[in-house]
């Protein structure tokens, strides 16, 4: 009986003695790897998923050129980005669609800050010579960007739609049976390659995955009457013709813009950013992302802008976008 | 005593945490409450409104303009995902407890008995993924097709197959989850029967299938209700699965039974990051009244299991009637 309490004890002992010696090694061992914790600023871009490929591409040129920046990209919709944002959870908060009125009233700190200019598509999954056939329309469940660019566009070209549903990130959707809701731009991809006879609105950098999947890419009637696709010269002209209207908020829609050529569905891809930042370091070290995003040498390059079917700033809206930065402390 | 105390203030904290909830959930959601009255259930519309435009003001709160919410298409797919994965479930668990305690014994019963109990254990994140993968895309392209060409003839079997995301295939899903609930349960009931029961029917003559269906298995009845019910409060409280393969429907009601349809619990995981862009608040508060009904509801459905449960395990069960 006394042995086995004495060699229970030992036991005890040394158990006590391997985790003590454990919780030190790991307090004391990384003491480089803390070091570089410490150095490296780290910043979450979360939210829209149309502008989520192109940030994609932005970090590592980004990262190579500012090893003591580490940044991490969410996809999960304008929505969240904005609320992310203003609750501070992300430093960077990419959206489609800028903040509405009474949101910039409650949070009067939050900047709106174009870094690029993008388009939507309208797909279809294609059915043979138009069959009698339900059509199964597909919107975003999540609060999206594209949702709200492509209910601007109905709003302001159908005015029975702005009487009746209007704009915004969500929408109540008029009841079609059989009307699917879908997740992300991906999400909106793949539901629309599954369902026969559907149409779905998909974010222009998601062309080469509506190219794969073999959906049809719909023209759009503008304001001046002519069917558009989303090119190059159809986007550029829209932007020609709107872009000189922006205010020193950058808060515009570039919705159904006038013209000829003009694609009718194009805007701003935002970064909603808190200027008021918890830190100087974390401050500077967003503006200088930011400012690395706009510059038509880095992030607004014709690489990155052509790889996502984007559109880079304007030179006065690049200029309008670099004061708001300054504004970041 | 002291001890005792202590004991009880532990034990205490569990039902206290119970009531905490749904005190939450009823004070946050108090102004929706207020706002939506009881159109909440009846109506079929759930709109947040203007977003971008200014709030005005209804009964003192403020609101965007537009704003209505109603759920009545949230409690009909919910009510009928339930109902069709109980369908599937409840002969497919009957059948697995009743070849589990009699068709099997001893070590091949238990490792047998550990699967079933096993696929319980399995995240329902996990049915969700297998179900958008393969599921989806085998029903939509080649069993909806077929099923509504040859079950034409029922009503709410005929009509465009859809694409595989939709009421059906969530029943499939969530069936799938409470099969292990339902049969795990039931096994254990049926083993516990008295020997006596089997060879007093078979004595007089019985097939061994009669034997089980007629004299065993009715004694069972009591838990067997007790375990569909544990099983139906877990089906209404079924989210991921749900989200994946649902088809989120939005603000109409299912035609057939392949139509997408919408969940109350799945509902108010999609729709969050969209009503945080209300800046009012109700639309948040809203998605609150939703989980404080569908709160309700599981308290009540779980409690009535469990306490039917406990009672009638407790009482002296009449002779295999």
């Amino acid at each position: 009986m006394i042995d086995r309490h004495s060699s229970a004890r030992r036991c005890a002992r040394i158990c006590s003695a391997i985790g003590i010696a454990g919780v030190l090694l790991a307090a004391l061992l990384p003491g480089s790897g803390t070091a570089r914790a410490a150095d490296q600023m780290r910043l979450l871009e979360t939210g829209s998923s149309l502008l989520y490929p192109l940030f994609n591409l932005w970090v590592p040129a980004y990262s190579s050129s500012h090893p003591d920046v580490q940044i991490t990209t969410q996809s999960t919709g304008s929505g969240t980005g904005i609320s992310e944002a203003i609750s501070g959870i992300a430093q960077v908060g990419a959206s489609d669609a800028y903040m509405s009125n009474p949101q910039m009233h409650a949070n009067r700190s939050m900047l709106n800050i174009p870094l690029a200019i993008s388009s939507q598509m309208v797909n279809y999954n294609p059915g043979v010579n138009l069959p009698h056939q339900s059509i199964v329309p597909i919107h975003r469940t999540d609060g999206s960007g594209d949702t709200f660019i492509f209910t601007q566009y109905l709003a302001f070209s159908t005015p029975s739609w702005n009487q009746s549903i209007a704009y915004g990130t969500t929408v109540a959707w008029p009841a079609v049976s059989g009307g699917l809701g879908a997740e992300g731009n991906p999400g909106m991809v793949n539901a629309s390659k599954t369902t026969p006879y559907s149409i779905a609105y998909i974010g222009i950098s998601f062309k080469k995955a509506t190219d794969a999947a073999g959906l049809g890419e719909a023209a759009l009637q503008n304001r001046a009457g002519e069917f558009v696709l989303p090119t190059a010269a159809t986007v550029q002209a829209a932007v020609r013709a709107t872009a000189a209207r922006t205010p020193a908020d950058e808060r515009i829609s570039l919705i159904f813009a006038p013209g000829a050529q003009s694609y009718p569905i194009i805007n701003y891809e935002y970064a909603i950013v808190n200027s008021r930042q918890p830190s100087r370091a974390q401050g500077t070290a967003v503006r200088q992302l930011l400012d690395w995003c706009i510059n038509p040498r880095d992030g607004n390059a014709a690489h990155f802008m052509d790889a996502v079917g984007f559109v880079a700033l304007p030179e006065a809206i690049a200029q309008l976008s670099r004061k708001q930065i300054a504004m970041i402390h | 005593m002291k001890f005792r105390a202590w004991l009880a203030i532990l034990a205490g904290f569990l039902p206290a945490s119970l009531v905490a909830v749904v005190a939450f959930l009823t004070a946050y959601s108090w102004p929706a409450i207020r706002f939506n009255g009881v159109n909440f259930i009846w109506h079929d519309v759930w709109n947040l409104g203007n977003l971008y435009a200014d709030p005005v003001h209804v009964g003192g709160m403020p609101i965007q303009p537009g704003a209505h919410y109603g759920i009545l298409f949230l409690i009909v797919g919910t009510l009928l995902t339930t109902a069709i994965a109980l369908v599937l479930a409840l002969p497919v668990g009957v059948g697995a407890a009743i070849f589990l305690a009699e068709a099997t014994s001893g070590k091949l019963r238990i490792w047998l008995s550990s699967f079933v109990e096993l696929l319980a254990a399995i995240p329902s994140v996990v049915f969700g993924l297998w179900g958008y993968v393969v599921l989806i895309p085998l029903l939509g392209r080649h069993v909806y097709p077929a099923m509504a060409k040859v079950l034409a003839v029922i009503p709410f079997f005929s009509g465009p197959p859809g694409s595989g995301y939709g009421l059906l295939t969530a029943g499939i899903v969530l069936s799938i989850m409470i099969v292990p609930l339902i049969a795990a349960t039931l096994r254990d009931a049926l083993v516990a029967q008295p020997k006596s029961l089997r060879e007093a029917a078979m004595g007089m003559g019985a097939t061994r299938f009669e034997a089980i269906w007629n004299v065993v298995l009715p004694g069972t009845y009591r838990v067997l209700i007790g375990a569909t019910f544990l099983a139906l409060g877990r089906a209404l409280g079924e989210t991921m699965a749900v989200l994946m393969v649902s088809g989120n429907a939005l603000n109409y009601l299912p035609h057939n039974i392949y139509t997408p349809v919408s969940t109350m619990a799945a509902f108010v995981v999609s729709q969050l990051d969209s009503a945080l862009q209300d800046p009012t608040g109700m639309a948040v508060r809203s998605l609150a009244e939703i989980a404080l009904i569908l709160c309700i509801i599981s308290v009540i459905i779980n409690g009535t299991a469990r306490a039917m449960l406990w009672f009638w395990a407790r009482s002296p069960q009449p002779g295999g009637a």
